[in-house]
């Protein structure tokens, strides 16, 4: 018995010395610039549900999270002054903008605070990155078309938020898909700022200048207002590529069900809050860590379907959350 | 002689037309209409108009709002509207959770959303003497944080029933817009023909006068603030049943449009002019607009600027016909 105690408290000795330093008394925030759709909120009850938990093991001793009310990068910068002058250890942050924090930032960093950017990254050399290879998710959508449909046709495109980063970024892979896969063509581009009404209004509005469409590239958020569309125009159901919504996944199953109609569905997972907040803590604890790392996004195939929606609460977003062994792996992974 | 006459009178009376502010939204839609279809050699002339109807109808609710607001004189404005929107939808659809037959409880959370807001809006703007702009902006995000509040971003499903309902056409004319026709007719009636749409006026020409003159000139402003909450609230109920389901952003470009909607058509943003078709003809103008560029394949600045542009245009050819009058 004592020899087991010893050999416990041996394992305890070497855990611990793996970890170089303690960040039980280390504190951290969420920098957030958004919360208003269900993606942003499924993110901050990740983080807030591994905060509490890690607040509570005592590997932190706070992780509090701040949400902006505007969406404006000044608002931002004012919210990470005051973190810095409250003395937090590291911030993570899902940035307004990916240059006009870097001020705000670089403040950051000489006053020592570890910054750690995810999904919205910030440009600025002192932060780490935690990315989507967004460009990446446009052409897998499009090799994803290929393989179901070999003859090729007609697609419509469906964008975010014109201005925005991540929209350039999804259209300019969807484009590289369709240069790569020439079979298909883009007859038509609509905004829908990744709201499925805002979708459903836009494409209402160019179908009936549109021929024949065989399928829909999309970037989240907007499919489900997409097959709206086409349903109340009276068109054939053309491949969605959906965006892990619980809505969408809810009218995929159905439509399998009636139909057989089979399509994919991508995104990142809102749990990327997750990760971020366990490189922060990886960092603090005095682990090497490159500044660029890559996030896999999260996609739902046929056989994964009725799993995610298992597992989706109604109205909100397929996720998965990370812990610290995800972490370390994409880090290593990374290195 | 005669046929000279019959000229020289559909001379004056294309004039007389001509002086009308709200022709010129009306003309604008027609001319995207056709627009988008010759592009399309006619083909989808039935598909688009419907669309138009759909979704011009929730642009026009909330647009006869802000114009009663707006009417009320300068620096009267409700920057709550996309709240509102937001709130009532929320509030309405968890309050129904998809059970079938709870489609007018759903209604009446939503208008006693609308009217809550309404009376919050009034309070702050009469009882801490805010000017509107700052009370209804600030009130918003209030609004907007119990939306967030309430459900957490969750997008619950309309009732079936509803959903139906809210997509479904009546004589070819989906039902929304048999909604947003109704109340229009409803407005102007009040406007044109009711004391209480004189009053309305009187206080956006001349608040002091219509003061001295003896009418009620806060209870005028309370009612016109209440009632824009319950349009935008109505509007919101409708459209989450429309798209299937509130979401947070849902209001989010309500903002702009319930605006620019009132300034196309034809209203005087001095106040104390209203003008109830002209709204119709704008909320189906920024619908075709859109769809006329995204058809023609245009990327998003110069759609942006291109829409810009013609708002101007339309802006500066209603108001100069005005000021010949």
């Amino acid at each position: 018995m004592t020899k087991f105690l010893l050999g416990v408290a041996a394992i305890a000795l070497v855990a611990g010395a793996a970890q170089a330093e303690d960040t039980s008394g280390k504190r951290i925030a969420l920098s957030n610039n958004y919360a208003g759709n269900s993606w942003r909120q499924a993110m901050l009850q990740s983080w807030e549900e591994v905060a509490t938990k890690a607040v509570a093991d005592g590997v932190v001793a706070a992780a509090d999270a701040y949400t902006t009310s505007e969406n404006q990068a000044t608002e931002q910068a004012a919210q990470i002054q005051n973190m810095i002058l409250q003395g937090y250890d590291a911030i993570v942050m899902n940035s307004a903008s990916p240059t006009a924090l870097n001020g705000a930032v670089k403040e950051a960093c000489d006053a020592g605070i570890t910054v750690v950017s995810f999904d919205g990254v910030v440009t600025e050399p002192c932060a780490w990155r935690i990315a989507v290879d967004f460009q990446q998710m446009g052409r897998e959508q499009v090799d994803y078309l290929a393989t179901r449909i070999p003859d090729g046709g007609n697609l419509l495109e469906i964008r975010g938020l014109a201005g925005v980063f991540v929209d350039d970024e999804i259209s300019a892979g969807i484009h590289d898909g369709v240069a790569k896969h020439d079979q298909f063509k883009i007859v038509g581009s609509v905004h829908g700022d990744w709201a499925q009404d805002v979708a459903q209004k836009a494409v209402a509005g160019i179908l009936p200048s549109l021929p024949e469409i065989v399928g829909v590239v999309t970037q989240g958020g907007d499919g489900y207002g997409a097959a709206q569309a086409f349903k109340a125009a009276g068109r054939d159901m053309p491949l969605i590529v959906l965006g892990n919504r619980q809505d969408e996944m809810q009218w995929w199953s159905d439509a399998h069900a009636e139909s057989g109609y089979e399509t994919m569905s991508l995104s990142i997972a809102p749990g990327v809050a997750s990760l971020a907040f366990w490189v922060a803590q990886q960092i603090l604890s005095g682990e090497e860590v490159p500044k660029d790392l890559t996030v896999p996004f999260l996609t739902v195939t046929q056989d994964t379907l009725a799993e995610a929606l298992a597992t989706t609460p109604a109205g909100s977003v397929a996720n998965v959350s990370y812990g610290m062994e995800d972490a370390k792996e994409v880090i290593a992974s990374s290195k | 002689m005669s046929a000279q006459s019959a000229s020289r009178k559909s001379g004056s009376s294309l004039a007389a037309l001509s002086s009308r502010p709200w022709i010129w939204s009306w003309t604008a839609a027609a001319l995207a209409f056709s627009a988008t279809l010759w592009l399309t050699s006619g083909r989808g002339a039935g598909e688009l108009a419907y669309a138009a109807l759909s979704f011009g109808a929730f642009a026009a609710i909330v647009g006869l709002g802000q114009m009663l607001v707006i009417t009320l004189g300068p620096g009267n404005i409700d920057l709550s509207v996309p709240a509102t929107m937001t709130l009532a939808a929320t509030l309405a659809l968890r309050a129904m959770g998809t059970e079938p037959g709870t489609a007018f409880y759903g209604l009446a959370i939503a208008l006693a959303t609308g009217l809550g807001v309404g009376m919050a809006n009034y309070a702050l703007i009469f009882l801490l003497r805010l000017p509107p702009i700052i009370a209804t902006l600030a009130a918003s995000l209030i609004y907007q944080s119990i939306a967030i509040w309430s459900n957490r971003g969750l997008r619950i499903k309309p009732p079936e029933g509803l959903a139906d309902f809210s997509t479904g056409r009546f004589l070819h004319i989906p039902n929304v817009a048999w909604i947003a026709l109704g109340l229009a007719i409803l407005l102007w009636i009040l406007l044109e023909r009711m004391t209480w749409g004189r009053w309305l006026l009187a206080t956006g020409q001349n608040l002091r006068a219509a003061r001295l003159a003896g009418v009620p000139v806060e209870a005028v402003r309370a009612a016109t603030y209440i009632t824009v909450a319950l349009f935008a609230s109505l509007a919101g109920f409708l459209l989450a049943s429309f798209s299937g389901g509130a979401a947070l952003n849902m209001g989010a470009e309500y903002l702009l449009m319930s605006i620019a909607v009132v300034v196309i058509g034809g209203c005087s943003v001095a106040g104390g002019d209203s003008n109830v078709p002209g709204v119709w003809g704008a909320a189906l103008f920024m619908f075709l607009v859109v769809s006329m560029l995204n058809s023609y394949g245009t990327g998003a600045g110069v759609r942006l600027v291109l829409t810009g542009s013609i708002i101007i245009a339309i802006v500066i050819a209603a108001s100069t016909r005005r000021s010949k009058q």
